[in-house]
């Protein structure tokens, strides 16, 4: 179906490399899952999956690093153990080495899903409170089409509606987003091509207990990276 | 990308440990004969102080072992190895036949060899009492490992000239041993697949639980520390534990920390420390000549070959200007990691990866950069340390700005300029007075304006000014030696400043208090002191016509050249801004530079006027 672009930009980004968590390194670029999220944070329902297809890389990669004060708990809901964190006790120094200054073009489309099949879909994974507004869904019979949604996302990226903020990769880093009409100039990508070595694709959600993550070889070239198709063989699991 | 070009450079080099084996310093060797009585007790130290190391060997993987009781196989400190508690032990008796016994278990897995030496160390490790057995004949090797910090014990057959652990007999069954070791064992709890893609690699292998430890970064925790770690609930997710978050395949991992920790080693010439900060190290994925040069290029000069940087840095300069790095080969990666510390983990400073050719290019640029008129006690080449000390207070390696060595580092390396933060400090330095980093061995009380004002201070500002400049596409300003064309204020009240200072040492013998005390303000807010300084160099002038009138005109001619560049619509300007801060410090300097050129002819003006006074 119809795809979208949408221009995307930050001071600030890091797109964690998953072996490189504690003492933060990103990635190059914006990974396909934190692309994916940003359209999200714009449009999400039950009847769309989105599906990144191209990025292109606007500005330069610069980096910049940075050393911030954390915490090394993660708050706990039992009622036998500790009520707050107390930061004097559980404070870690972690290293950050994050990008500066990105802006990218991402282009993506929505999977439309029938009524029948959103309750048990691969991708979209939902609480049992909106499966049962699914079922009432049905039986009230909205009437469902992939424009609908097509034209609620159009209107809300022009207008710069978003669920939550969109964020490039950690939720400090804020992104500011503008919907890009394909009668609109094309603005070039920067003129690099390197091999950007294996990315995370995105996580398969399909086992709720032990989600998997998928990846793929990337590559840029002259500032374009293409995006493999979910289930297509270059994404590996 | 970073493992994973680790990971290629283990492949690339043959002479790495084989999977499942790593190079450990193990000082004492136990000789057994054939039916497991000791020959001998070996010490394998070598060199002497600081230097004294022992010998290396290739033994099976280390464990990773944090409170509980785990073996090395074949190798282990004492307790474990013999059952015998060294000065600095303070376990329990249980505790240490334990560890002894767990030691013996892990020979036994590798189940029935036809191995001689094994057979002979199964023998001696029945026997009971070792501790007396070696006291008896060899007490006083025996001594000296007692009161050792870290005694790691092996073992030889004799006759052998490898350790028992080197046998190709045995080489089979300890790799398999290490593939099911502990860590691994422990995995098939946490994830239900076996196999599962590995990111360093892209394909399926066993998962790695804990990476081995990385040893070498200056300031880490002494018994090795991790870059891929998740020691703490807030760095998991998805549920997941340790090395499932990041899934890493063994074979993968075993490749990239065995690079690492070859990289790191003491020895290593491919690994430079910058101060407190950070461990540089470097490789490239094909052998090239660069790996050998790099760190000449930044490291302070050995004694023994003090002239090396020079040399190097001639030849790169050389290579780059004939066009020698334009072959196939300039085309190799070369890559350039920065580590530093924090405690138990590893955080990456920057990490780049460029071409020979890129790499050698921005490297000669820099060096070009930093080129400038010196006098001649000064050394040609301006090591990375020097650079990074002259902006610190009191010019101690502490006191360098947190960010400010691995900004630098990077920027050198990747042709940007330089950080702003080095403009500032240098100035500050220099305002300061502060002489104290050139003045380390001698017992000076006093600046002397050639530590301030110094060598590696003028360079920096210079090569920062030009590298700015030619990014934002302007001309560059400063030239190597004294330009006298430049009509940039900073420049020109900076040249001004050197030729009052010059007028006056050489109008009065020894000036109590010179003119250096104005400098700071001079180069800050001119039109506070130039009006006095321009009342008293009249009356130096007077005082030098009456004994060298040929010198005074000298001067009176040269500052009235430098004044005709001064914009004098307003008067001396009340501020320079910080670029023009740093064009006075270079102005001072470079005409400084220039009045101590031997002059191999008087000027004429002086010649005119000496004819004249024997004339008239």
């Amino acid at each position: 179906m119809k795809g979208f672009c949408l221009e995307v930009w930050g001071d600030y980004a890091c797109f964690t490399r998953p072996e490189m968590k504690v003492e933060r390194v990103s990635y190059d670029v914006i990974t396909p899952s934190a692309a994916r999220a940003i359209f999200e944070s714009i449009l999400w329902k039950p009847a769309i999956v989105w599906n990144v297809k191209k990025i292109e890389v606007l500005n330069p990669i610069k980096w910049f690093s940075i050393r911030r004060n954390e915490v090394k708990d993660i708050a706990s809901v039992s009622k036998v153990s500790k009520e707050c964190i107390y930061t004097q006790d559980s404070i870690q120094q972690r290293a950050t080495l994050c990008l500066k200054d990105v802006k990218y073009r991402i282009y993506a489309e929505f999977d439309f899903i029938p009524q029948e099949e959103r309750e048990n879909h691969l991708r979209n994974v939902l609480y049992e409170h909106t499966k049962k507004k699914l079922k009432e869904e049905i039986l009230n019979g909205e009437d469902e089409t992939e424009s609908k949604y097509a034209s609620m996302f159009e209107r809300r990226a022009s207008r710069g509606q978003c669920f939550n903020q969109p964020y490039l990769g950690c939720r400090e880093f804020s992104a500011g987003f503008k919907l890009i009409n394909p009668k609109e100039g094309k603005v070039a990508p920067i003129d690099e091509t390197k091999d950007l070595g294996i990315m995370l694709y995105d996580m398969d959600f399909k086992d709720l207990q032990s989600p998997q993550a998928l990846w793929f070889f990337a590559k840029m070239e002259n500032g374009i990276i293409n995006v493999p198709a979910w289930g297509s063989k270059e994404v590996l699991k | 990308m970073i493992l994973q070009a680790l990971k290629e450079y283990y492949y690339r080099k043959p002479d790495l440990p084989k999977f499942g084996f790593e190079k450990k310093e193990i000082p004492y060797i136990v000789v057994l004969d054939e039916n497991g009585e000791v020959v001998n007790l070996e010490i394998t130290y070598e060199g002497t102080g600081e230097e004294k190391r022992a010998r290396k060997f290739l033994v099976p993987h280390s464990v990773r072992r944090t409170s509980g009781i785990v073996s090395n196989l074949l190798w282990d400190n004492p307790k474990y190895a013999l059952g015998i508690k060294t000065k600095n032990d303070d376990e329990r008796d249980e505790q240490v036949s334990k560890m002894h016994q767990k030691f013996k278990n892990e020979i036994n897995l590798l189940g029935k060899q036809e191995d001689k030496g094994l057979n002979a160390l199964k023998l001696f490790l029945e026997k009971s009492d070792k501790e007396k057995l070696l006291q008896k004949k060899f007490a006083e090797n025996l001594k000296v490992l007692l009161e050792d910090e870290n005694p790691l014990i092996t073992f030889r057959l004799e006759g052998e000239s490898d350790i028992i652990a080197n046998s190709k007999i045995l080489l089979n069954s300890i790799i398999e041993a290490y593939r099911s070791s502990e860590n691994i064992k422990n995995l098939k709890k946490f994830d239900k697949a076996e196999k599962t893609i590995c990111l360093i690699s892209g394909e399926k292998d066993i998962i790695e639980r804990l990476h081995p430890s990385i040893k070498g970064v200056w300031r880490a925790r002494s018994s090795g520390a991790n870059i891929v770690s998740f020691n703490s609930s807030a760095y998991c997710s998805y549920g997941k534990e340790q090395g499932n978050n990041s899934p890493s395949g063994i074979k993968a991992v075993f490749a990239y920390t065995t690079a690492l920790n070859f990289l790191l080693d003491k020895k290593s010439q491919q690994k430079i420390q910058v101060g407190d900060s950070f461990t540089m190290i470097f490789w490239a994925a094909k052998k090239d000549n660069l790996e050998n040069d790099f760190a000449s290029f930044f490291n302070i000069p050995q004694k023994d070959d003090p002239n090396k940087g020079v040399k190097t840095v001639k030849a790169l300069l050389e290579s780059v200007k004939s066009g020698a790095l334009s072959n196939d080969d300039s085309k190799t990666e070369f890559y350039v990691l920065g580590l530093s510390p924090n405690e138990a983990r590893i955080a990456v400073r920057f990490f780049i990866k460029d071409t020979v050719r890129g790499m050698s290019e921005n490297i000669a640029k820099h060096f070009q950069d930093l080129e400038i008129d010196r006098p001649s006690f000064e050394s040609e080449f301006l090591p990375l340390f020097k650079l990074l000390v002259s902006t610190a207070v009191l010019g101690e390696s502490e006191n360098i700005a947190p960010h400010l060595a691995g900004d630098f580092m990077m920027s050198v390396l990747k042709g940007l300029p330089y950080p702003e933060t080095i403009l500032q400090a240098v100035i500050n330095r220099i305002k300061a007075q502060d002489y104290k980093y050139k003045a380390k061995n001698r017992k000076a009380e006093k600046a002397k304006s050639e530590w301030v004002i110094s060598h590696e201070r003028v360079a920096l500002i210079k090569a920062y000014l030009n590298r700015l400049s030619r990014k934002t596409q302007k001309e560059e300003e400063i030239t190597v030696s004294l330009n006298k064309e430049n009509t940039n204020q900073g420049y020109v009240l900076g040249r001004l400043f050197a030729t009052l200072e010059k007028l006056q040492g050489e109008a009065q013998e020894k000036p109590n208090s010179t003119i250096m005390r104005y400098y700071g303000t001079a180069s800050s807010s001119p039109v506070a002191v130039f009006s006095t300084l321009m009342r008293l160099h009249q009356h130096h002038l007077n005082k030098l016509s009456k004994e060298k009138a040929g010198r005074a005109v000298y001067f009176e001619k040269l500052i009235g050249e430098i004044q005709d560049k001064i914009d004098n619509s307003k008067g001396y300007p009340s501020y320079l801004s910080l670029t023009e801060q740093g064009m006075f410090s270079v102005g001072y300097y470079q005409q400084r530079q220039d009045f101590f050129k031997p002059k191999k002819e008087k000027t004429e003006t002086e010649n005119k006027i000496q004819g004249e006074q024997e004339n008239g």
